[in-house]
């Protein structure tokens, strides 16, 4: 439970003293987890606990996106990578001709949500509509029966997993026109969507609040329920990657588990995703 | 003559007008960060804070803090119990718990009694009927009907079988649920369902978690509002529900409007036993959090949670400081010995041309590229991403900046001096080692100034090759293991807070806090360098 900063206090004045401390001399056990951004955060909150449960072993975590998760992971960089797709053929060919074997995990089901401004009036779109606005045949709000303004479309950079399960799950792969704004992070489309009345974009469940507009996708609006159920278009899994399947009593098993525990249920409900299992 | 007036005259006008505008620009950019970011440590507390700092960091007076917690509760206690009453009628799975739960502890109860088997089931069915028509009660929609199901309850209130059993709760479960359905429309559950679940969260985020409630996994859930900005933030989501109703105009669109949720005509709770709650927080959340003003220096010394919610910035200066001595450690020795072998030793050849314009070309790559080439290099030569390839790859990035200021520092001594030294006999080494490289300290001293904030400040040499989000603090010692740990700086640090996690949104004050350490950290250090060049100036004069 405590976080102590009178280590940080002694390293500086070790620091600046060069005074001598005593190291142990044991190899303590480190964990190494890289990968999304979306991921990220649960990434973050898992190892907050973890430091309480196994206080010998030190955690590092690192954002990179998922494309970058799997290379690390090919690489040997890393013992866990955090992605929100599934590997690609490209990457699982890579990582078998490096002896490396994939095994997914799925800890967690997200919602890619499509919002707007607020003071916009359209509560709902279908799956072609928002494809269409991506591709840029509808520019205007006017054409789908809002107000006269033009479209301002954001999307996610192609490297981000979020970028490629909203291409494959509402694009169709279809390649998006050049009037779409590229931003790098979830926080920043959602800033873009709430500072621009005429702007659309799309962000996890988890960035949801009072300042965007949720809009339904074929009639159904993003819940707990429906992305739980797969009713909802564009849900989607998250996934820890481990070479091989962790071996049992290992600190990565450890890990990768977790979140079948009551409390990590639990820190996934307080990310804002939505748990898999009933606890 | 008039002429060459003039012209002076304009080029004074736009010398001036120049750094008077660089001097507005700094001042636009760096005194709202830094203003902005001083409020990670100069701020109005709250009991919250008090109670997150004794939990997380073990500081503070316990005795103190317990006499505060008590005043405080006692000043929330109307508002959580008003809140938990009508809680009640809406949310009707607390109701259904405890029902549930009586009915279970009953049977409990008559298995460890001397009743005969005939007895105990008979038993058991009533109760069951009863539990169940109460749960109809609570469930339906319809109040007539709710309350012809209590009626069946209430009919084996004076049964005496269950007098003295654990499952005479249920019939003052039912005599508070009769009371509840006088209040509330039963019509509108959903609705209020919906709209509670704002209020609750949002008194989550005042007071901490809800009388009843489990403590949560993350230290983020566990505490109310810990400053007092915060907590005005959340009171005003509390009071106000925003609508967006169509504008009178033409134009479709929809504008806000803020109602308070106890607005007896329109607000959503106005007419329901809940509407107290609302001027009853408003007017009493002073008593209710206790904010003081504090000075939380420990922010440039504390770990922070996950997402960098509470805590401060002390691993991310500490990795910063770290990555910039020892990136100078490797930086400066090379630097300097490069430069008086191009300005002392090298002949004035095609290939000292070449070398020359390389480290010009060097020095002007962008920061991106020596992160690859860290990756490429400097990880697979030391192993894994650590503090050595990092600081290792930042030295690379500055040393161009370091030779040229060098050299032209050393080519900037006078020829006098060094003719001295010679005459007197010294060697050519001798003479640049006591000679020339003091004389050419200054200069050098501020391409390390230059080259020092650069290294601090720089993210992307580091993104690869040994910076985290999240990472054990560097234990520094003289045992070299810290060298082969990743680390935390504050470069990566003000990146991640922003991209990461949707938390950062909602504490904007480490974000500019972070960036603001990182100015001043930079100013720190270039500040500490002109004072040793002064210093150093000022013994080369003599004085």
């Amino acid at each position: 439970m405590m976080i102590r900063h009178g280590k940080t206090l002694l390293s500086f004045i070790g620091l600046t003293l060069w005074i001598v401390q005593p190291v142990s001399a044991a190899e303590s056990k480190t964990l190494q987890i890289d990968g999304s951004t979306t991921v990220g955060p649960l990434g973050d909150a898992f190892a907050e606990i973890f430091k309480e449960l196994h206080p010998d072993v030190s955690i590092t975590v690192k954002k990179t996106g998922s494309g970058d998760g799997a290379a690390a992971l090919i690489d040997g960089r890393c013992d866990i990578a955090m992605m929100s797709r599934f590997m690609k053929d490209k990457e699982f060919q890579q990582a078998v001709e490096k002896g490396v074997f994939p095994v997914a995990h799925v800890i967690a089901m997200d919602g890619v949500c499509v919002v707007v401004h607020p003071s916009n009036p359209i509560t709902e779109l279908r799956t072609e509509q928002i494809r269409d606005i991506y591709m840029g045949k509808i520019t205007n709000w006017k054409e789908l029966g809002g107000p006269d303004m033009p479209i301002v479309p954001v999307s996610r950079d192609t490297s981000s997993g979020t970028y490629e399960s909203f291409h494959l799950m509402v694009m169709n792969n279809e390649k998006m026109a050049s009037n779409v704004e590229y931003v790098n992070s979830n926080p920043q489309a959602h800033a873009r969507v709430r500072s621009t009345p005429g702007a659309i974009g799309y962000v996890g469940i988890g960035f949801l609040d009072r300042y965007v507009k949720t809009l339904k996708i074929d009639g159904i609006m993003p819940t707990r329920s429906t992305i739980a159920k797969g009713v909802y278009p564009v849900s989607r899994p998250l996934f820890l990657f481990t070479n091989g399947y962790p071996k049992p009593g290992s600190i990565v098993h450890a890990f990768c588990t977790f979140y079948l525990t009551e409390k990590g249920q639990e820190i996934i409900e307080a990310k804002g995703f939505v748990p898999l299992t009933e606890y | 003559m008039l002429w060459r007036q003039i012209k002076n005259i304009v080029f004074t006008v736009f010398c001036s007008g120049s750094v008077l505008l660089l001097a507005a620009a700094l001042l636009f950019f760096l005194v709202p960060m830094i203003w902005k970011g001083s409020q990670a440590v100069f701020f109005r507390k709250t009991v919250e804070f008090d109670k997150m700092q004794m939990e997380l960091f073990r500081r503070g007076h316990p005795a103190v803090l317990e006499k505060i917690t008590a005043q405080t509760n006692q000043a929330r206690q109307p508002a959580l119990a008003l809140l938990d009453h009508f809680s009640r009628g809406v949310d009707t799975t607390l109701l259904s718990k405890e029902a549930r739960s009586a009915y279970q502890q009953f049977g409990r109860h008559l298995r460890y009694r001397e009743v005969s088997d005939e007895e105990y089931t008979r038993l058991r069915e009533e109760a069951k009927d009863i539990r169940d028509a109460f749960l109809k009660a609570v469930e339906t929609t319809d109040k007539t009907e709710a309350e012809s199901f209590l009626d069946l309850v209430d009919a084996q209130q004076n049964n005496p079988s269950f007098q003295d059993s654990p499952f005479r709760i249920v019939f003052s479960l039912s005599k508070d649920y009769r009371q509840i359905l006088q209040d509330i429309d039963l019509s509108r559950r959903s609705e209020y369902a919906a709209e509670l679940d704002i209020v609750k969260t949002e008194m989550r985020k005042l007071f901490g978690p809800l009388p009843g409630e489990s403590v949560p996994p993350l230290a983020q859930d566990r505490f109310g509002a810990t400053r007092w900005d915060v907590a005005q933030k959340h009171l005003r989501y509390l009071i106000y529900q925003t609508k967006w109703v169509p504008s009178e105009q033409e134009d479709h669109r929809l504008i806000a409007r803020q109602i308070r949720r106890d607005d007896p005509e329109e607000g959503i709770f106005g007419k329901t036993e809940l509407a107290p709650l609302f001027s009853m927080v408003e007017q009493n959340l002073a008593a209710m959090l206790q904010p003081r003003p504090t000075i939380y220096w420990q922010y440039f010394l504390d770990d922070s949670t996950a997402g960098h919610y509470f805590g401060g910035a002390g691993p991310e200066i500490l990795g910063t400081l770290l990555l910039t001595v020892l990136s100078m450690c490797f930086a400066v020795p090379l630097g300097v010995l490069s430069a008086a072998y191009l300005v002392e030793y090298a002949a004035d050849g095609i290939i000292t041309r070449v070398i020359r314009t390389c480290i010009n070309t060097l020095a002007g790559v962008p920061s991106i590229v020596y992160g690859l080439f860290g990756l490429a290099f400097f990880v697979l030569m030391v192993g894994k991403p650590c503090i050595l390839s990092a600081s290792l790859t930042l030295g690379l990035l500055v040393l161009p900046v370091i030779i040229r200021a060098s050299e032209e520092a050393i080519r900037a001594v006078p020829q006098s001096y060094k003719e001295a030294s010679l005459a007197l006999g010294a060697g050519k080494f001798r003479t640049f080692l006591t000679v020339t490289l003091p004389a050419a300290g200054p200069g050098i001293l501020t391409g390390i100034i230059l080259s020092l904030s650069r290294a601090a400040g720089e993210t992307a040499p580091i993104l690869f090759a040994g910076a985290v989000a999240l990472g054990p603090i560097p234990n520094v010692g003289l045992h070299p293991k810290w060298l082969f740990q990743p680390t935390r700086a504050l470069s990566y640090g003000c990146y991640d807070i922003t991209v990461g996690d949707r938390l950062a949104m909602q504490v904007p004050h480490n974000q500019f806090g972070m960036v603001m350490t990182l100015i001043l950290l930079v100013l720190l250090l270039n500040l500490a360098a002109i004072f040793l060049r002064w210093r150093m100036s000022r013994k080369l004069q003599g004085i």
